[in-house]
């Protein structure tokens, strides 16, 4: 591993965005100013104001920064919304970049950028999180309160609904589109097998789960929030159903941030004392190469094309990390 | 790391809570307080403080009110702890139609906020005006008088000084353990409201079940929410304390909005406190009891309790 470049960026890093072209990295601070790195030169090129109290998870639109917050605003090249009362803890992008997504208390607003917004979905439930499908542009799916649901923008109702009664935190979707997972707020998470309709309940988790990560050949889940990472097989007809996990351990507390690299399959993971695990997976068993950093790992982003890792700490360091 | 004290703030519509927040907000205490706002049917405080949210309320087992927590406050709170500036207080308001109860368990339930924050109480303002006709026509006004460490008796400048008394007789019959404090505007020392430690095991240092005596009150007004009182000399079995107190969350939490005790366990040398909201239950070593005579007391605030069947069962934990 080499430390190709850090800078500062003032606070507790709470997202990291390559962006399509994988030549900047939009980095996220808990507040203050949002900022654009550059990979050449592994420091900061450009800042967009923050949002006060708190920002939200920003994204990249159409190779632009857009970002939200608690002062219940987006912002995007010079354009500012407000699309209601309450505040916005993440914007997402869609996988084709015709539009953008914020979701505030039980209502989605969908942009493409350049008007007010374009639709607008009412939910039966605040969503805690959303995720658009990595294969079709219009369909997202939401979490929250209940359990989830699929929905299309233009339409009033979801297609589909997974209703288990509980709450749902965090949603991620497999980049094959066959797998939605939640994480909940009992120590539990669920996988949903689209094409099947097939729910399937995960439990005996130590704690909550706090993060999750699909690989990018959509066959592995990692799931977090105690100090192991348990990796579930998503392969085959049946996926995590009756299959053994795969128990990462060598954290020294909660683990905060899991990542798979688009260009080596390996798996990133940081805890809050700063201990990162770099995992590669070889016919059922696993490796583990482990580093400790001097301060907690609060999220990771690798790079899409190189064997390069980004990693924000919860100081508000930025760190550029190649595996090569 | 020290714990973010929490202040929930609660009470009916045009109690005074907008009031109370901008004096909390502009008064120069030297404090940073975060206020996280609900009250959409109101007007919105506009401050660089406030976020402001809908109440998300999570369902965790079934259906069960005990397991219902507020999913927004754990998102915000969890981004909050996270930021480097890190504030001296937190303090929550609650919609005035809302049942405070999802709000302090969720302080209990999500390990998170459990290791980081510490709710340090619920304030509960009350209209003096017209609080006897709310009490009367809502639940929800009874159940935020019953959640409170402290109730603050406000608009007194509208009502008689005679009926005042008679008023918060009213008040402590339903809540035995709250300290009320009569106002004007909301103007109250800051103090008053953010250094309450209502859920502060270390600061439960005395528990008072002859409240209710000392003040007269025999419950006239057929309140469905009231409070029992209990005191006993003498010691208590542990265990036969452990299994009565679980027995009875498990069967009547529901209806139990808050408990507080006071006792004095057999071969424990220091006093053990106890605090719960519904099926939630802390406890802990009290310290010493330094020179105080060893002896049990303990109230519970609930709806439709019944006090001989509640005094039977504790005394059949006596040693």
């Amino acid at each position: 591993m080499k430390n190709l470049g850090e800078f500062e960026a003032g606070d507790n890093i709470l997202s990291l965005k390559w962006s399509r072209d994988a030549a900047k990295l939009l980095v996220t601070p808990s507040t203050g100013d949002i900022l654009v790195a550059g990979l050449e030169e592994c420091s900061v090129k450009e800042r967009f104001s923050g949002h006060g109290m708190g920002n939200g998870s920003s994204d990249w639109f159409q190779g632009e920064p857009v970002t939200c917050g608690f002062d219940g605003k987006v912002r995007r090249a010079g354009k500012e919304w407000a699309p209601g009362r309450g505040m916005i803890d993440r914007v997402k992008s869609n996988c084709d970049d015709s539009l953008f997504a914020v979701a505030q208390n039980r209502r989605l607003h969908v942009f493409n950028g350049a008007n007010e917004p374009l639709y607008m979905i009412d939910l039966p439930a605040s969503a805690a999180d959303f995720g658009w499908s990595p294969t079709q542009a219009g369909e997202i799916a939401t979490a929250g309160a209940g359990g989830a649901c699929l929905w299309r923008v233009g339409e009033d109702n979801p297609f589909a609904r997974f209703d288990w009664g509980g709450a749902c935190l965090g949603v991620e979707w497999s980049a094959d589109g066959r797998w939605l997972a939640t994480a909940d707020q009992t120590p539990s998470v669920h996988v949903y097998d689209i094409p099947r309709d097939h729910p399937l309940h995960i439990q005996g988790f130590e704690g909550k789960v706090r993060t999750m990560a699909f690989s990018p050949d959509s066959k592995r889940l990692a799931t977090a929030g105690s100090p192991v990472v348990t990796v579930w097989p998503c392969k085959g007809k049946k996926g995590p159903e009756g299959a053994t996990p795969i128990q990462v351990d060598g954290s020294e507390s909660e683990v905060l941030a899991v990542a798979f690299s688009p260009k080596t399959g390996q798996l990133a993971t940081g805890d809050g004392k700063g201990t990162l695990l770099v995992v590669s997976f070889e016919s059922g068993q696993f490796r583990r190469k482990r580093t400790r950093l001097t301060s907690g790992i609060a999220s990771l982003a690798w790079h899409p094309l190189l064997p390069l890792l980004a990693i924000g700490h919860d100081n508000g360091n930025v760190m550029f990390l190649s595996m090569e | 790391m020290s714990r973010i004290p929490v202040t929930i703030l609660t009470g009916f519509l045009g109690s005074g809570k907008t009031t109370l927040l901008n004096r909390i907000l502009t008064e120069k205490h030297g404090l940073r307080i975060a206020v996280i706002e609900n009250e959409f049917g109101e007007v919105g405080i506009d401050h660089e403080l406030v976020i402001s949210t809908d109440e998300e309320l999570f369902e965790m087992n079934n259906g069960c009110i005990c397991c219902t927590v507020r999913g927004d406050l754990i998102r915000i709170l969890g981004n909050l702890m996270k930021r480097r500036d890190k504030f001296d207080h937190i303090l929550i308001e609650t919609t005035g139609l809302a049942d405070p109860g999802p709000v302090v368990q969720t302080f209990f339930v999500d390990d998170e906020l459990r290791e980081k924050t510490i709710v340090n109480g619920v304030v509960t303002l009350v209209d003096a005006h017209h609080i006897v006709g709310q009490l009367e026509q809502t639940h929800e006004a009874e159940e935020q008088v019953a959640f409170a460490d402290v109730i603050v008796l406000n608009k007194c400048d509208l009502v008689p000084e005679e009926n005042l008394d008679a008023l918060e007789q009213r008040v402590r019959g339903i809540n035995a353990l709250a300290t009320i404090h009569r106002t004007t505007r909301a103007d109250i020392d800051i103090a008053k409201v953010l250094e309450v430690g209502g859920f502060n095991l270390d600061r439960a240092v005395e528990v008072n079940p002859h409240f209710l005596d000392a003040h007269g009150h025999h419950h006239h007004h057929h309140s469905e929410i009231f409070s029992v009182g209990i005191e006993a000399e003498g010691e208590c079995d542990g265990r036969k304390l452990n299994d009565w107190i679980s027995k009875l969350v498990r069967e009547q939490g529901k209806d139990i909005f808050r408990m507080k005790g006071v006792f004095a366990v057999k071969n424990q040398a220091d006093r053990v406190v106890f605090q719960g909201v519904h099926m939630l239950v802390d406890a802990a070593s009290g310290g010493p009891w330094a020179g105080r005579p060893r002896k049990n007391a303990v109230v519970f605030i609930g709806r439709n309790l019944n006090r001989e069947a509640l005094n039977a069962g504790f005394r059949m934990c006596l040693a």
